[in-house]
């Protein structure tokens, strides 16, 4: 593959514009720094001054790998994101990574120790399927969409916290562990009632669906108190 | 005029040039003053250490005396660059151990320094007076230990917020009873309490102490002792502010903060129980620094103690304060010029608090001087947004972080984009600003355009499509830093604005949609970069070139790819084509 790297004389017409979609976008010159310590060649640096646009790909000459859609995105695709990213993690095994969004909200170690809600152990991430559908767009779009991790509230609890569908296979025993994880007393599981919400967003009554049709629709649950 | 001044004269006149840049452009005026100028520069300031190498610094700059260097990308902080990265200080010391006999100050910032690192530098350099590790770990209080016992000159230890090995609370008896000369010690990261014996006999030795943060392990009953022993403090750090309520403690520790009259920036405050904060109220009206970040106190008591400070420059605080605490703060501290608000349960969607956009806004209208912010929150909307552009057009840092991400307008349900779009629009001097919230690719054309002084931008979780990317790209003339995570930016930007990365110290993109074939491209033809492919999944070679790449790191560099690359970092060069 040629491609000319043109050095930057400022009379050179810029005429190379962003060709995407035709939007008419122009090219802007960009103006070389020289705030840093790294300007050691005197001679050069009048000339590396302005950096035209010609120096960078000539975009009608770069072979745009095949894959790519050359035109606007729509969905993020599954495709997009990386396999497997939460495997990077730096600090510890306290954290559980593997649903989470590692990094978010941005707030230092030091602080995250401190959270009230490092208190819990799983507590410790951003988790997918934490949110709404962020509103427009594809906003609350999972990265992982085999998680089987939901987020469970109880009815007078601030802390939310999540359960691991995936290790229960009935109603009983998926109301027996959220009742415990509240640290309520296990005899009183009919004290409570279940709700979850589903794909569309209706809150329903658990144990009306089939349990394996429950788990495909489930996004959220919410421990609530049973009347009386 | 073939003889103008004498070296003499011109090295007098460069003595009174300090800032980095204004050196670097008398460097560039011609080849004597680059001679002149390299022979008397006294500080220099690294901002990537890979962009440059400890050889070609020393080689430049003979008589450096202070040096600050800066390490991992500002990313690391939240986890996002795997362990064992690099940023290892030790070959800048080693070299600066033959060049710079004379060195005095060494300032780092997310680097790993080891303790052979430390003891290498106690050994080295007969005047070292400073030591700043900011964000630093891979050391021990062994390497501590080094330091006290060898640096007769010191005068400045900080660790602010660094990661330490805390064997033991035993290093700072390492001080001999001689060194009379610490004016500042920040140790307020380190867990294990240190000898309190120690410590007290160094403050009652120490004339110059104008700084002393503790660690959390001190307790408050103790305060007072070292308070009474050094009344000229200017800023001080409490460790755990919480005890028993008794009256005898408390009039000892409100008698020793009433005799600090210099006091002008108080921290710490972990577990602050509330009925000790009178304490601290007679030095509230000179106080122009207050870090209430890590104490967890509600709305009123804060509201209490902020109205007091008349003063105030900075604050750091928990959201525990409020809108209405905020609307107290907004009355009361008119000097205020930086507001951090942090989080107090960051990772429930639900909030805990009452803190809204509408803290911010009463923030932004009451305090005329407001130009940082930091500000965490669970809704914006647009129409706030804009109020603060309007009401704040001297802001300088604007770092908003709504927690949820792509969170839209709550009031309206659409994008930020107009409400960042006013901010770069009426804020012509920020130089650093953090996006959040539901962002569609028209944000970046309006800080393409507007961001005309940006030097650091951090997305996440925003944009549409690469169009987003190259509006930053081709516009934001003053670019430095720009960090992204989670955006559908891939590689026709990059490649399309390639020149434009030459201008930058640093890209970092993770979790986006650059192929492992732009990166080669970028990394073949533009030598003066380090492309560099972070990936934990193994070799991006062993895949086809389309395969998107995890994380991206590209900066400008003089001194080549590097060498201290760990298995899961690949530096792209000339040689990728071979591979």
């Amino acid at each position: 593959m040629e491609l000319q790297l043109g050095l930057a004389l400022p009379s050179v017409p810029l005429s190379k514009g962003f060709d995407l979609n035709s939007c008419g976008y122009e090219a802007k010159e960009v103006l070389g720094g020289f705030d840093s310590i790294l300007d050691c060649n005197v001679e050069k640096s009048s000339e590396e001054k302005k950096r035209s646009f010609d120096e960078a790909f000539d975009v009608q000459s770069v072979q745009v790998p095949e894959t790519l859609p050359l035109l606007v995105w729509n969905q993020q695709t599954e495709h997009n994101y990386p396999e497997n990213s939460s495997s990077s993690i730096t600090r510890s095994d306290e954290e559980e990574e593997e649903d989470g969004i590692i990094g978010w909200p941005p707030i230092k170690y030091q602080r995250k120790k401190l959270c009230h809600g490092s208190l819990i152990r799983d507590a410790n991430c951003w988790t997918v399927g934490n949110g709404e559908s962020g509103g427009g767009g594809d906003g609350g779009h999972s990265r992982r969409s085999n998680s089987t991790y939901v987020k469970v509230k109880m009815e007078g609890v601030t802390i939310a916290r999540k359960v691991d569908l995936s290790l229960h296979h009935s109603y009983q025993t998926l109301t027996h562990t959220l009742v415990g994880m509240f640290g309520r007393c296990q005899e009183d599981v009919k004290a409570y009632k279940l709700t979850y919400q589903d794909n569309d967003g209706d809150w329903l009554l658990a144990g009306d669906v089939p349990w394996g049709t429950f788990i495909r629709s489930v996004q959220r649950l919410n421990v609530l108190n049973n009347g009386g | 005029m073939a003889k103008s001044f004498p070296e003499e004269v011109l090295e007098h006149v460069f003595s009174f040039i300090t800032s980095d840049s204004d050196r670097n452009a008398v460097s560039l005026v011609c080849k004597s003053w680059y001679e002149i100028e390299r022979w008397c520069r006294k500080r220099v300031f690294v901002g990537n250490c890979y962009a440059v190498s400890p050889r070609i610094l020393t080689r430049r700059f003979p008589e450096v005396r202070s040096v600050e260097i800066k390490g991992k990308p500002h990313f690391a902080d939240f986890n996002l660059v795997p362990e064992g990265w690099g940023g290892c200080v030790y070959p800048w010391i080693s070299a600066m151990a033959g060049a710079y006999p004379w060195l005095e100050e060494i300032r780092l910032k997310r680097m790993v320094v080891s303790d052979e690192a430390l003891e290498l530098i106690s050994t080295s350099f007969c005047n070292f007076k400073v030591l700043v590790l900011s964000s630093c770990e891979g050391f021990s209080t062994d390497g501590l230990a080094s330091i006290a016992a060898n640096c007769r000159k010191l005068r400045e230890l900080d660790l602010r917020e660094s990661e330490v090995d805390d064997l033991s609370g035993h290093w700072l008896s390492h001080f001999p009873d001689t060194w009379t000369s610490l004016v500042s010690l920040n140790i307020a990261c380190l867990g294990s309490e240190v000898s309190f014996s120690a410590l007290e006999r160094l403050v009652a030795r120490s004339p110059n102490l104008r700084t002393l943060r503790l660690n959390r392990a001190v307790s408050l009953e103790k305060l007072h002792n070292l308070l009474c022993r050094a009344p000229q403090l200017v800023e001080f750090g409490t460790g755990a502010y919480s005890s028993e309520l008794r009256p005898d403690v408390f009039s000892n520790l409100a008698g020793a903060f009433s005799g600090c009259k210099q006091l002008k920036g108080l921290s710490g405050f972990w577990d602050l129980v509330p009925a000790y904060l009178p304490a601290i109220y007679l030095t509230c009206s000179g106080l122009t620094s207050l870090n209430l970040s890590y104490a967890t106190i509600q709305s009123p008591d804060l509201v209490k103690l902020v109205s007091q400070c008349r003063n105030l420059q900075r604050l750091w605080v928990l959201d525990y304060i409020e809108d209405i605490g905020l609307d107290a703060l907004a009355a009361s501290c008119k000097d205020l010029q930086e507001l951090r608000v942090f989080p107090s349960d960051p990772y429930v969607v639900d909030p805990n608090v009452s803190l809204t956009e509408r803290g911010l806004v009463a923030v932004s209208e009451g305090c005329p001087k407001l130009q940082s912010v930091l500000y965490f929150c669970r809704q914006m909307s647009n129409a706030a947004l804009v109020a603060i552009a309007r009401n704040r057009p001297n802001l300088v840092c604007f770092r908003l972080c709504i927690i949820e991400p792509r969170a839209p307008d709550y009031l309206t349900l659409e994008p930020l984009d107009a409400g960042f779009g006013a901010i770069v629009e009426h804020c012509k001097e920020l130089r650093r600003l953090s996006l959040s919230g539901l962002l569609t690719d028209r944000v970046f054309e309006y800080i393409g355009t507007r961001g005309r002084k940006l030097e650091m931008l951090s997305i996440a979780f925003a944009g549409d499509s690469d169009l987003g990317l190259h509006h930053v790209l081709s516009g934001c003339e003053s670019l430095r830093k720009l960090e992204i995570r989670d955006c559908p930016f891939g590689d026709k930007a990059l490649l399309a604005n390639a020149a434009k990365l030459e201008t930058m110290r640093s890209l970092w993109m993770s979790s986006c949609s650059v192929s492992f074939g732009a990166c080669k491209l970028l990394g073949q033809k533009l030598p003066r970069l380090n492309v560099e492919v972070i990936d934990e999944r193994g070799s991006p070679y062993s895949r086809p070139e389309s395969c998107l790449v995890e994380k991206l790191y590209i900066y400008r560099t003089v001194a080549g790819p590097r060498i201290d690359m760990p298995p899961f970092v690949w530096t792209i060069d000339e040689d990728a084509a071979l591979r």
